[in-house]
C-alpha cells in the first residue's frame, strides 16, 4: 500500500487493486449470506430481544422445577399415570402455550383432574418474533438498501433469504429450546420409554416449524407493506392479539364455537396442533370456560377447515410479500 | 482497442402507460461513458433495466456479452452499482460488516469478503473509519461506502448513478477523482449517470444523451463538441445592428445571444471583425473566442428537440 496525494489535495489511500481470481460461490450460499447477516444483526441490535429470550429460558426453568417437584406426588396419587404421560401432557401443553395466552397444567388426582393455570408464553413469543421480524423488509424499504440487494440478487432470492432469516430465528427461539426441553425432561423424569415418547418429539419439531412458517408469513407480510418497522410491528401484534381477544369474547356469547374461530391465527394454530397429533375432539379454553369442539362429526367446525385456514394465512402472507417485492419495489 | 461493453436493441420500459425508456439501441464502448440527461430522462431506468432490477417491456441487450434477459446473474456479478438514492444502509452496522456482506451476496467467500471489504474501504478513503457504524457517517462518507460496495467484488463495469448528489464541493472533487482513477489506474469501465454536465465532461470520454426516455445523441465527447460551431463573441458600445449587417454582407454567419454578437469562427475572422467595426466607427467592448462545451451541445440538442415537437 502507498498513500498518494492527488492534484486537488484530496487524500486517497491508494493500493494495488487486487483482482478477484477466486471462484464465486453458488446461489444457495448467497441466500444463506442474506439470512445469516440479518440474524446476526438483529441479535446484536436489540437488548430487548436478548431479554425476552432470557425470559423464555426462565419460564422453562420454572416449568421444569414445577414438574419435577410434583412428579413423585402425582405418580403416587394415580397408579395409572406413567412418566411417559407426564412428559407428553406437559410438553404438549407447553408447545401449545406458544399460541395460547394461558397455559394449563393438569395434575391428576385420585378424585379427578386438577388444573393449574399459568400465564402463557405466547404473548412474549409474539412480541419477540414481531420485534425481530417486522423490520426485515420494512428496514430495507426505509433505508433504501433494496436497490443494492436487487443489483446483486434475484428478487426471489431476496424473498427466500428474508424468510430463511426468520426461519433460522424461529428455530433458534422455538424449535431448539423445546427439543432441548424434551431431552431435559427425558433425563429428569427418568424411566421413560423413548420409543413411546418419540411422537411427542416429532410433534414438537413439526408444530414449532409450522408456527415459525405461519408467523414468518404474517409478520413479513406486514413488514413488506410499510417502510416503518414500528408500524409493521404494532399492526401485526395488535391485529393478532386483538382478533384473538375478540374471538374468545364472541365464543362467550354463544353455546357453540363457530367459524369465527378461523379468523384467529393463534386459535387456528392451536387447533392444528391437536389435529396433527391425531385428536378428534378439542377442549378449547375461552372466556366462557372450557368448550369441547368435535372436529370430525361433520357438524360445524371441521379439521379440514382449520388446516385450510392455516394454509390460507400462510399463502396470504407469502403472496403479500411477493406482490410487494415484485410489484411495488420494482417501480 | 475499443470494444463494446453494452449493446442494446430496442430496449423499452413502460411503467403502465408512462414511458421510462423507449427503443434504446446503443453500443456503449469500453472506458468511461457518461449517461447524460435532465431529471426523468430515463437514465436510471436504463441502468436498472441493464441490472435486471426491472424487466424491460420489450427489446433486450447484452452486457459484456451476457444476455440481460437470460444471464442476468452473470451480468450482476460483473457490474458494481452505486445507486442514486441517498441510502442510509443499516445504521447500526459497521461499514466493514456491510461491505463484506455485499461481497458475500456477490458470491465471495467469508474470508475473501472481509479482506476485500477492508481493501475497498481503504481505496475510497474510509480505511480508518471502517469499524464505525454507518448511522454516524456523513452523506459524503455514505457515497464512498456505496462506491466501496460497488468495487468489493471486483466488477468489470462500475455504474455510478448521480454519485455527487448531496456532496459539498471538496467531496464532489474527491468522488470524481476516485471515479476517474478507477478508469485510468485500475482499468475499470465506468458509466457515470448524471445531469451535471461538468461531472460527465471531467470523467468520461463518451456520452450518451437521453431525454424523455429516448437517445438524443451519442458519441465521443470531443466529437460531439467539435461538431458544434465554435464562435467569436463580440460586445459593442452601440450600432450592433450595423455591425451584424456588415458582417453578414461579407458572408459570415452572425447571430445574437443576449447582448453578445456571435460570429461563426473561421480563419482571420477576428481581424475582419475589427476592420469592419473600425470602418463603421463602432467601439468594441469585448471580443473573445468561445469553444463549444458539452453544455452547449446539451442545450442545443434540447432546443432542437423542442422545435421538432412544435
Amino acid at each position: 500500500m502507498s498513500d498518494s496525494f492527488t492534484d486537488s489535495g484530496a487524500y486517497v489511500r491508494k493500493f494495488a487493486f487486487r483482482p478477484f481470481e477466486g471462484t464465486r460461490r453458488g446461489r444457495i450460499y448467497r441466500l444463506w449470506a442474506i439470512a445469516w447477516q440479518w440474524w446476526i444483526h438483529e441479535w446484536k441490535r436489540s437488548k430487548a430481544v436478548k431479554f425476552l429470550i432470557g425470559f423464555l429460558i426462565f419460564t422453562f426453568v420454572l416449568m421444569n422445577m414445577f414438574l419435577l417437584a410434583f412428579k413423585d406426588a402425582m405418580l403416587e396419587m394415580d397408579p395409572n399415570l406413567t412418566t411417559n404421560d407426564l412428559l407428553e401432557n406437559n410438553l404438549l401443553t407447553m408447545i401449545r402455550g406458544i399460541v395460547t395466552f394461558g397455559i394449563s397444567f393438569y395434575v391428576e388426582t385420585g378424585d379427578g383432574s386438577s388444573q393449574f393455570n399459568f400465564g402463557g408464553t405466547s404473548i412474549f413469543i409474539l412480541i419477540l418474533l414481531v420485534m425481530v421480524g417486522s423490520g426485515l423488509i420494512a428496514d430495507d424499504i426505509s433505508n433504501q438498501t433494496t436497490e443494492i440487494y436487487y443489483s446483486k440478487l434475484e428478487k426471489h432470492e431476496y424473498v427466500v433469504g428474508k424468510f430463511l432469516a426468520f426461519f433460522i430465528f424461529g428455530n433458534i427461539v422455538l424449535t431448539l429450546p423445546y427439543v432441548f426441553e424434551f431431552f431435559l425432561l427425558l433425563v429428569g423424569l427418568g424411566n421413560i420409554d423413548i420409543i413411546t415418547a418419540l411422537p411427542v418429539l416429532v410433534h414438537i419439531i413439526v408444530f414449532t416449524e409450522i408456527i415459525t412458517i405461519t408467523y414468518s408469513a404474517v409478520i413479513l407480510g406486514f413488514s413488506s407493506l410499510t417502510s416503518r418497522r414500528l408500524y409493521a410491528g404494532l399492526t401485526t401484534f395488535m391485529l393478532l392479539f386483538t382478533i384473538s381477544m375478540i374471538v374468545s369474547s364472541l365464543t362467550y356469547s354463544g353455546d357453540e364455537i363457530g367459524y369465527e374461530i378461523l379468523f384467529d391465527v393463534l386459535s387456528v394454530l392451536l387447533l392444528a396442533s391437536y389435529i396433527l397429533y391425531g385428536a378428534t375432539t378439542v377442549e378449547y379454553f375461552s372466556f366462557r370456560g372450557v368448550q369441547t369442539i368435535n372436529l370430525t362429526d361433520g357438524v360445524g367446525l371441521e379439521s379440514w377447515m382449520v388446516l385450510g385456514a392455516l394454509f390460507f394465512y400462510i399463502f396470504l402472507g407469502f403472496l403479500v410479500v411477493v406482490v410487494q417485492v415484485y410489484w411495488r419495489h420494482s417501480k | 482497442m475499443t470494444t463494446e461493453i453494452i449493446v442494446t436493441d430496442s430496449l423499452t420500459k413502460y411503467y403502465g402507460k408512462i414511458r421510462g425508456i423507449e427503443d434504446i439501441s446503443v453500443k456503449v464502448p469500453s472506458g468511461g461513458v457518461g449517461f447524460l440527461g435532465p431529471n426523468a430522462a430515463g437514465k436510471t431506468t436504463l441502468i436498472r433495466t441493464l441490472l435486471g432490477i426491472i424487466r424491460p417491456t420489450r427489446g433486450g441487450g447484452y452486457v459484456l456479452g451476457y444476455n440481460i434477459r437470460r444471464e442476468i446473474n452473470e451480468v450482476r456479478d460483473r457490474i458494481g452499482y452505486v445507486p442514486e438514492f441517498n441510502t442510509s444502509f443499516i445504521p447500526d452496522t459497521t461499514a466493514m460488516s456491510f461491505v463484506a456482506f455485499c461481497a458475500r451476496m456477490n458470491g465471495l467467500s467469508y474470508p475473501e469478503s472481509k479482506q476485500r471489504a477492508s481493501d475497498s474501504l481503504y481505496y475510497v478513503g474510509l480505511g480508518e473509519e471502517r469499524y464505525r457504524k454507518l448511522g454516524t457517517f456523513s452523506i459524503g462518507m455514505k457515497q464512498k461506502v456505496k462506491l466501496a460496495v460497488a468495487l468489493v467484488h471486483d466488477p468489470e463495469i462500475i455504474i455510478c448513478d448521480e454519485p455527487t448528489n448531496g456532496l459539498d464541493p471538496s467531496g464532489r472533487v474527491q468522488m470524481l477523482e476516485l471515479i476517474r482513477n478507477l478508469q485510468t489506474d485500475e482499468g475499470k469501465n465506468v458509466i457515470l449517470s448524471s445531469h451535471l454536465l461538468r461531472d460527465v465532461e471531467q470523467t468520461t470520454d463518451y456520452a450518451l444523451v437521453l431525454s424523455e426516455g429516448k437517445i438524443l445523441a451519442q458519441g465521443n465527447i470531443k466529437e460531439l463538441t467539435a461538431n458544434r460551431r465554435s464562435t467569436v463573441s463580440v460586445k459593442v458600445k452601440s450600432k450592433a445592428e450595423d455591425l451584424i449587417d456588415a458582417l453578414e454582407s461579407k458572408g459570415m454567419k452572425v447571430w445574437t445571444e443576449g447582448t453578445y454578437i456571435e460570429v461563426e469562427k473561421a480563419l482571420g475572422v477576428e481581424k475582419e471583425i475589427f476592420k469592419t467595426a473600425f470602418q463603421l466607427g463602432i467601439d468594441i467592448r469585448y471580443l473573445g473566442s468561445r469553444s463549444s462545451t458539452l453544455e452547449d451541445v446539451f442545450v442545443n440538442l434540447f432546443k432542437e428537440q423542442e422545435v421538432q415537437i412544435q
